[in-house]
This record gives C-alpha cells, structure tokens and sequence, in this order.
C-alpha cells in the first residue's frame, strides 16, 4: 500500500490548465475538482499534509481514467500514474469498492480464471510459433470468445497458451499499483516473446511494465502485415462502419491511425465525432459509477444513430461492452464488432 | 460574517447546486497558474445568468465579502488566487455564445466561453476572433478581456482591448451596467469599456462581452532563422519592420531556450545558434508569398544570420510553432519549478534588456531562459529552479525584483500581457508613478465602493 504520491510526478505539472477541455468529468461538471488540473491540486494537498488522504475518494472515482489529458499536457504530465497511485492510498481496505474487491478475487485466483474460460467457446490452444502467443484477456474470454477465435484464425502461426492469468491492468487500474505490474511481469514469463492482445486497456499496461516491444496490439499488429482486406458488403454496397478509439490505446500507447487504415480497406470508414472521447467504459467505470457512465456516453449514442452505421468497430473488450448495451438501450440497430472479427469477416468473402 | 453562515445565505439566494463549500472543492480553487500563490476561498459561487451574478455580488457588498470572478484558473500572476479568503465565482457556466452577426462581423457572449470556442464557431462565417494567447483551448473570453490578455499576433493585429466594443458588467454595488455597443463609432460618454479591459475583476464582472471579428485570413506562411547573438537577430527584426513588412508573427528564442526544446521535442534545431528568430505571415496567398520571401531575403543578408528556412508545408510550418509553444515546458522540464516573467521593452532594446537578463540569471546563479515576441518587444525571462531549495527561491525572488527593474530604464513595462494581479503589485506604482496609482485607487474606489472587488490587486 502507497502512502505518498511520486513527488517528480508531481512536481510535473505547470498547472497551466490545457488539460481542461479534453476532461470527460471537467466538461460533464465545470468544476475545478473535477479536472485533471484540479485532482492534481488535490493530490498535492494530500501530499503537503492540507488535505487528508480519504478526502480524494470520490474524484479518484469519479475520474473514468481515460488519460485523455495527456497527449493534450505540454508538460508531459503522467496523469494515469498519478491517477493509479491517487487509487493505490485512497482505496484500501472498506473503502475499496465492493465490484473491485469482487472482480479482483475472480482473476486472483486459479479456479476463478479456470471459471471464465469454462466452456467459453474461446480460441482453442495450439502451439505454433513459440514467440508469438495470444492473449486471451480475464473478462475478453468469457465475454467475448469470439474475438480470439477470429484472430487464431487470421494467423495460423500464433500460439495460444491455456495457463495464462490476468495481465494486471484491473490491478493497477484499481489500487493495486504494484500487484498490477507483478501480474504483468508474471505474464511476461508465462508467454515469451510477442504478446498479441486485442484489449487496447492491456496492451498499455502490459507495455508499460514488460516493454513495448513485447507488447502488439491487435491492430498495430496487423497493419504491419500489409495484407491486403476485401471490401466487406451490404445489400450490393460497401459497409458503412465507424471506430471507437481505446482511450488506453489512443492516449497511452498513441495507436489510433492502424484500426482507421484497417477499416478503410474493409468500407466506407466514417469517422465518429468524438471517436477519440471516452465511451465511459473506463475499465470496471461503467459498473461503478453507472450514472455518470451513462452521461458520458450519451452525445456518443447519439451520434452514432445520426450517422446511421452498419458497424461501430472497437478494439478494446470494455468499450464493447458498453456500447453493446448502450446502442441497445437506445435502440439503435448499429452492430457493435471488436476490429479483428471484422477483419476476419473480410477474409471469409 | 462566518463561513458556514457565508454558504446558508449564499444557498438561499441561489439554490444549493449552484454553492459549494467542501474541503475538495475549496482546495481545487486555491490557486490558479501562477506558481507559489494560493489562498483557500470560503465558499465557491456558479451563477447561471446576469441577474445572479448580480445578486451575489450585491450580497458580498452588503455582508463586505471579498469577491473573485474567476474564467478558467489560467493566468500567471496570480489574479484569481483567494488570498483573502471569501467568494471565489466560477463564471465557466455563463458559456453561450449569444449571436453571432455575420455583416456586422461582430459576436454577443458569455464570459465563460472559451476563446478557441468561439474562434472555432466563427470560422463557419469565414470570420476569426483574432486575440490568440496561448491559453486560448482553455482560457475564457472573460478571462481574456479581465487581463487584455495577449499572444503571438501582437505587432501585426494588436491585444483583446482591441477588439471589444461593448460589455455588460456588474459593479461592485450589484448595479448592472451596460457599455459601448455594437458600433466600430461610438463616443458617448468616457470609455468605460477599454477602462474596464485590463480590470483583474477589481472594478466590475463581466456578464456579457461583444467582440469585433475579422475576416479569416486565407493562409499563413512560416520560416524559421538563426543568428549567432540575439542582438544580431534584433537587427533582423529592425530591418524588416522598417522595408514597412508588418508581419503577423516574429518570435525569438535565446540559446537556453533552443537547447531545452531541441533536447525535449528532437525537432533538429540549431542548438550552435545563439537565437531563433520565428517569422510569418497570414493573408492572401501570394501576398504572404511576397511577405515571407522578402523577411527571409533581409534575414539571410543580416550580419550574423547562421542560416535561413521556410516550411515547406503545413507539416513543416507547425513543427516551427511547436518550438515556440513548447518553450516554456521544455524549460519547466529542467526543474521542479519554473517562474514565466512577462515583460516588454521597446523593440530597439530588446537585445539589450535579454543581456541584461542573462546577466541577473549569472549573478544569482540561476537559469533563466528568455523567449517571446520579437515584434512587438514582449519578452517572457523563466527562470528554473528547484522548489524545495530556500537558497534558489530566495535567489529567484532577488531575480525577479531586478528582472522587474529593467525594462523601466528603457521606458517598458513590468508585464506586456500577463497582468499584475499580486505578483506583480508591488512594482506597479514604480511603473505608473505616484500620482497615477492614486487615480486608479480612486476609480477603483467609484466602481467599488466597499472593495470587495478581487481586493488586493490594481487600486485596491
């Protein structure tokens, strides 16, 4: 357990107040606290002894942690650090949201991980390149199998290992900073070499800890191989299909141009307004903080049934979910589809 | 009055999700963008239109509370930091544009809108609100027109004050005021309106600014020169403005700044070069042909220019920009702390005033890195410093007492377009003289009578 912020951090921000217009919760509030500015000014109260610790619970969640304040900080602020470590002192103990306590003893133990790949119709395991492995991601398995089936059937040379735990991104997301990077580095061993993810939110993490050259995102990966996608079609024409950016993917790791070239061979890619803003997601955010979820993603919903998609294209299993049921709780008949089954969708025609 | 009785009223008056007075909120409010000024407020006020603004404000002048309007939290001199305490007013919920009138070219808003908002709004009609500080995606029009606030366009186009024509504006008494208009001509009366510019919210709120656009520029063209001392780059900068060039941009910096921003953004500067010169223009397309190509012309047969080059494109133009915006974090990377000082010389001393500058930095053993405007003589001396060392902040505040000194010996000013507010209220007086910061203690004393207008800053 963290009891104090890294001061360098700290000492980072010029508080200048650029971060302003790119905070999801500044523009749903106007408030100062509510800014990543703000919480920074908080943090240092807390480290200066002005403020006490437990007084930053409720922007340490409300927060969604897209990082969306970074690439717009001239001062190359570390905000999700500081945002990890303000979760790490302030959510210990009962003060750690039940969810979290609940989803941490899922992926912490064998039999909970063993539970979410049962039966779940994921890709099966198979050895092939032995420095090129799969990640099945905790909840992605259960939630989604469809999605490592179709990149196991995209590239016949990645393994896929069955004895893989969690990556440790919903650790570190969630105040348990160092168990988080444990979880990483113990992943990092269990599969050598390349690890191929198609979770935006892992792949940062997972880069941050074991390097990014070890890490491959899904649609980094595949641009890379320059293979050539047939137009996927509807009723005589192109699909019209959009992108929803993994705000961990865009922000933390600065992949956002690969999933758009993908799908410009695959249709007619319109480009979303606010494709790059948080779907309110944010991990376990959703399951958290549902109303402000909700709110966050409103003008998202709204937009996408104005442009009247086929498809809305993500690559990062939380982003799925939400928008899955958000689209539904609207009724909007736009198809929800993580990228790589998209791409494998091409291949069949 | 007491806090708790301060939030019971103010609650009454405007309901309770407009005040708030929790622990967090007071702290996030403590300070603005100016480094080592913070105050905790006692409560914080969002109104919603006019009639509440008025309403608050004419509750703190019957109760004596002092009173901070404050846009975004941006500035650097420490305007809207609470140091007494009272009612911070967080005017970033009045953020509607009102109107925008195309043939009139001019635009009705809310104090709370930011500036790229609504430059953004007005390129639809092919229109630009043209004061561009570098806080302009975050900071608010109120904000802008509270300090005059400035930027990179300076010599060519001019500050905010140029470009307001009318304000509604609350006075300290809780009276709504209304001034100027609509017009370009309009002399009825004194010019309440560009006395009110530059305020720092101690004469009256602003409620509802109207702005003078202009038509949008069709480009911009950009080049980037380097020169073995900055004297010889002012020299440049003399030449070109004298062959009767007035081009939109003209930045300069010196060698510790080159170096910080080469060794941060990788963009392959001249780091041997001793100052980089930024010039541009905006226009039609073969006048800013004209223009750029003949600065580059004069640039290159300048003594001591170390070589010359346009950007090619637009890739190549915001790759210069972004070496002038990025001067000031590359610098702050250097250490925990950084101070940006804003003051202005005549163009003609300009070389001058940034020798005299490297020399204080020298003698206090600190690092101070100058870049700004070239133009328009406006420079920003930062000094870098480690917080938590007693010995470098107390250098740094002697530093800063000299580096305010200077520009007075070569008839400039403390700040070009920063403001005062409490960092630099103690050198005010030796600016404007005796007399001068008596008027403005007494105009000061007419728009607020009870002085709880930001008090502690211009006149108060």
């Amino acid at each position: 357990m963290r009891e104090k912020f890294s001061q360098d951090k700290l000492d980072r921000c010029i508080s200048c107040g650029y971060c302003l217009p790119a905070c999801p919760t500044y523009k749903l509030t106007g408030n100062e606290e509510s800014s990543p500015r703000g919480r920074i000014t908080l943090m240092r109260a807390v480290q200066n002894d002005k403020l006490p610790a437990l007084d930053l619970l409720q922007e340490s969640s409300f927060c969604l942690g897209c990082r969306a304040c970074e690439p717009v900080c001239p001062a190359g602020v570390e905000y999700g650090v500081l945002l990890e470590e303000m979760r790490d002192i302030t959510w210990q103990g009962k003060n750690r949201p039940l969810i979290i306590r609940g989803l941490f003893a899922i992926v912490d133990s064998k039999i909970g991980m063993w539970g979410l790949g049962l039966f779940s119709p994921m890709a099966r395991r198979r050895e092939a390149n032995k420095d090129l492995h799969l990640m099945y991601g905790c909840f992605e398995r259960r939630l989604f199998p469809s999605v490592s089936r179709a990149v196991a059937k995209l590239a016949p040379e990645v393994s896929c290992s069955s004895d893989q735990g969690c990556c440790g991104a919903l650790h570190a997301h969630n105040g348990e900073l160092e168990k988080g990077k444990e979880m990483a580095k113990a992943l990092g061993a269990k599969l050598p070499g390349t690890i191929l993810t198609t979770a935006g939110g892992c792949a940062a993490h997972l880069s941050s800890v074991i390097g990014a050259d070890r890490v491959q995102e899904f649609s980094q990966w595949w641009f890379k191989r320059d293979i050539e996608l047939k137009p996927i079609t509807k009723a005589g024409r192109k699909i019209r299909v959009g992108l929803q950016d993994s705000c961990h993917l865009r922000n933390g790791m600065g992949v956002f141009v690969e999933p758009r070239e993908i799908l410009k061979q695959l249709g007619d890619l319109v480009e979303v307004p606010g494709a790059a803003d948080c779907c309110g997601a944010a991990g376990s955010y959703a399951l958290l903080q549902k109303k402000n979820s909700r709110k966050v993603v409103s003008q998202k919903i709204a937009d996408i049934k104005a442009l009247n998609l086929d498809y809305i294209a993500t690559v990062n299993p939380g982003c799925t979910r939400q928008l899955v049921t958000e689209l539904r709780r609207a009724r909007v008949k736009t198809k929800v589809i993580h990228l790589a089954e998209l791409v494998a969708n091409s291949q069949i025609q | 009055m007491s806090a708790s009785d301060l939030v019971a009223k103010l609650t009454t008056l405007l309901g309770s999700d407009g005040v708030r007075s929790d622990a967090v909120s007071l702290q996030a409010y403590s300070r603005d963008a100016t480094p080592m000024f913070e105050g905790l407020p006692e409560v914080i006020v969002a109104p919603r239109n006019t009639q509440e603004v008025s309403k608050i404000v004419k509750f703190a002048h019957d109760t004596k509370t002092p009173i901070i309007a404050r846009g975004a939290g941006s500035n650097l001199c420490a305007a809207t930091v609470p140091l007494n305490g009272g009612i911070v007013m967080s005017m970033t919920s009045m953020n509607k544009v009102l109107e925008v009138a195309k043939s009139e070219m001019i635009a009705i808003v809310q104090p709370g809108v930011t500036n790229l908002d609504l430059d953004q709004l007005v390129e639809k009609e092919g229109l630009r609100f043209v004061p561009d500080p570098g806080s302009r995606n975050v900071s608010t029009i109120g904000g802008n027109v509270a300090t005059s606030a400035g930027g990179l366009r300076g010599l060519k186009y001019g500050t905010t004050r140029n470009y307001i024509l009318g304000l509604e504006a609350v006075l300290g008494t809780g009276e709504i005021i209304r001034t100027g208009g609509r017009l370009v001509k309009d002399v009825a009366g004194y010019d309440v309106t560009r006395l009110l510019v530059g305020s720092e919210g101690t004469l009256a709120v602003f409620t509802e600014i109207t702005v003078a656009l202009a038509p949008r520029p069709e480009a911009s063209k950009y080049g980037v020169a380097y020169f073995e001392d900055l004297a010889a780059a002012a020299d440049a900068v003399e030449k070109i403005i004298t062959s009767g060039i007035l081009p939109a941009t003209l930045e300069f910096l010196d060698n510790t700044c080159l170096v910080a921003v080469e060794d941060f953004a990788h963009l392959g500067l001249d780091t041997k070069a001793g100052a980089l010169l930024l010039f541009g223009d905006d226009g039609d397309l073969v006048s800013i042909e004209q223009s750029v190509g003949k600065m580059a012309e004069i640039a290159k047969s300048s003594a001591g220019c170390r070589g010359v080059t346009l950007a090619a494109d637009i890739a190549a133009a915001e790759a210069l920009l972004y070496a002038r915006r990025c001067s000031l974090p590359a610098l702050a990377r250097l250490s925990s702390l950084s101070i940006l000082e804003d003051i202005a010389v005549p163009r003609k001393s300009m070389a001058e005033a940034v020798k005299r500058i490297e020399a204080i930095g020298v003698k206090h053993g600190l690092r101070i890195g100058t870049f700004g405007h070239a133009g328009d003589g406006n420079l920003h001396p930062t000094i870098v410093l480690d917080k938590d060392n007693p010995k470098e902040v107390a250098a740094a505040e002697a530093a800063l007492a000299e580096i305010f000194a200077l520009p007075l010996e070569f008839g400039g000013t403390i700040t070009g377009e920063h403001g005062v507010g409490s960092a630099k209220l103690p050198y005010l007086e030796a600016k404007i003289g005796p007399a001068n910061m008596q008027l403005q203690r007494d105009i000061k004393k007419v728009f607020d009578p009870a002085g709880i207008l930001n008090p502690g800053r211009i006149g108060s």
